[in-house]
């Protein structure tokens, strides 16, 4: 589907939820976010002018298969909740309107600062912004894990229950998941694999897990030692589960944008330390160990998914395509993590 | 590479031409572009991946294997030690691409036949694999150039 068409037919989609004086005023495509199609919209009833962001269901993207629906569910259910996600008020599956389901967020302000170096060797984020933001980020994490998703009637996510299920749930689903890649599975992601299946660790609590939660998807409003979080996105891999597995993502040696520094914002030892103290609940290092792991077993399948659907031609995105080449860094970092020699 | 050489080069023409050509305002621009599609195109059918880089980890992956199946043999690890030479004697010889995907194979069945054995058993084959994966990494790795994440997440 064209762009332009896609511009018209939300058009009359936001028509009959906002009046039918609506029109689109301005409307772009992102490049940011690799895993659903995302449009930025302006529209404006009468003299009001409103932000939303329309997120789509891709024909070949990074997270097959697609069902939209948990994350728009999530997203609604926390929209009055003061946790900064964005506030997603519908979902529409009918195929007749945008030909794929998606749903719509208010825009929130901020930008969303991304996970690599600049090209002069900056990150990004100054000193004064870091300091500002870390606390922050920690903060929402706590916050995020402390929702009472019973109440929020997000037991329909699945509970794993307690003990090692969380962490073994995890790792089939990942496992599954490279399994329908239908790529034999590289020699370090089976290795990685069996080391998890052997060290599945036990939690004591299951949370609400963004899935996804780092550099990459904080939206920041700019403004030195006063920066803000602004908002949380992409909930795409949003589940029930143990909360350390978000802190381990988050301190990934994959966002840390050239630096050492977990989603460019503090040491992952201090990052751990920081969500240990602010939601009084230990940051066991074994287990964080193995989320390490995962983070990086997750991140590889994710990588083989957008490939397969570039090798099967249902997708010339060529931001898929690149993944060939960041595979062998994925290798490497797995190979340190799981304590291989490396040179 | 995971992707065929000839399915990235048709996805390369297609989005120069359906995602970008149509941005490109100026006429020389234009001219530039449809002269690199013209170039992919008859890249397309004669062009493979080097043949070295494909030997240098056949060669590992071969002496890693043979290492951990000599390493297990007698007592416990024999069984395992049987089915990664089976594995290793069943890799054609060549062409080395072929090769390749059936070491690999091997290296994971390797992994998966010494993993419920006693670490005193499993241990010695896991560290001559272990490094062969290490290497291989690190060989791939020193093939990078910098990334442009920055660049194509921003526009």
């Amino acid at each position: 589907m064209p762009t332009d068409d896609v511009r018209s037919r939300l058009e009359r989609f936001l028509q009959g939820k906002l009046g039918a004086t609506t029109k689109i005023t301005a409307f772009d495509r992102s490049t940011e976010g690799f895993s659903q199609e995302t449009f930025v919209v302006e529209a404006t009833t009468g003299r009001r002018k409103r932000g939303f962001v329309v997120k789509r269901e891709p024909v070949a993207g990074l997270l097959e298969p697609y069902d939209l629906e948990p994350e728009f569910r999530v997203l609604h259910a926390l929209s009055d909740d003061p946790l900064p996600s964005p506030p997603t008020p519908w979902f529409e599956r009918d195929p007749g309107v945008l030909d794929r389901s998606f749903y719509v967020m208010e825009r929130l302000p901020g930008e969303v600062p991304v996970p690599a170096m600049k090209a002069d060797g900056s990150g990004p984020f100054d000193d004064a912004e870091r300091a500002a933001i870390g606390p922050q980020v920690v903060r929402a994490l706590a916050d995020l894990h402390a929702v009472d998703w019973r109440a929020r009637g997000l037991a329909f996510l699945g509970d794993p229950g307690p003990g090692t299920a969380a962490a073994r749930r995890e790792i089939e689903r990942w496992a599954a998941r490279l399994e329908r890649t239908a790529y034999p599975a590289p020699p370090i992601l089976a290795t990685a694999l069996l080391w998890l299946r052997r060290h599945a660790p036990a939690t004591d609590v299951v949370t609400l897990v963004h899935g996804d939660y780092r550099l990459g998807n904080f939206l920041v409003e700019r403004a030195g030692a006063s920066t803000r979080l602004t908002g949380i996105l992409d909930w795409e891999m949003v589940h029930l589960g143990d909360p350390l597995e978000d802190v381990a993502w988050c301190c990934s040696p994959l966002w840390r944008a050239g630096s050492d520094l977990a989603s460019a914002l503090m040491t992952p030892d201090a990052f751990a330390a920081a969500y240990a103290a602010v939601a009084r609940r230990a940051a066991d290092p074994e287990r964080l160990r193995f989320y390490d792991v995962l983070a990086l077993v997750k991140m590889s399948v994710i990588m083989l998914t957008g490939l397969r659907g570039f090798s099967d031609g249902r997708t010339s995105d060529l931001r898929m395509a690149i993944f060939d080449h960041q595979l062998p860094f994925l290798a490497m970092l797995l190979a340190m993590t799981l304590g291989l020699p490396v040179g | 590479m995971l992707i065929p050489i000839e399915r990235l080069v048709d996805g390369l023409v297609q989005t120069l031409l359906e995602q970008v050509l149509p941005d490109v305002g100026s006429r020389f621009a234009r001219g530039q572009l449809y002269a690199v599609v013209d170039v992919l195109r008859n890249l397309r059918d004669r062009i493979d991946e080097r043949p070295a880089l494909l030997e240098a980890e056949a060669a590992s992956a071969e002496a890693a294997l043979v290492a951990a199946a000599s390493g297990l043999r007698g007592g416990a690890g024999s069984e395992a030690s049987g089915r990664i030479e089976a594995a290793l004697a069943a890799a054609p010889a060549s062409p080395v691409a072929e090769r390749l995907v059936a070491l690999r194979g091997a290296v994971v069945l390797a992994m998966h036949a010494i993993d419920d054995l006693p670490p005193a058993v499993a241990d010695p084959a896991r560290a001559v694999l272990g490094a062969h994966l290490g290497g291989q990494a690190l060989r791939e790795v020193a093939l990078l150039k910098p990334s442009l994440l920055a660049e194509i997440s921003g526009g």
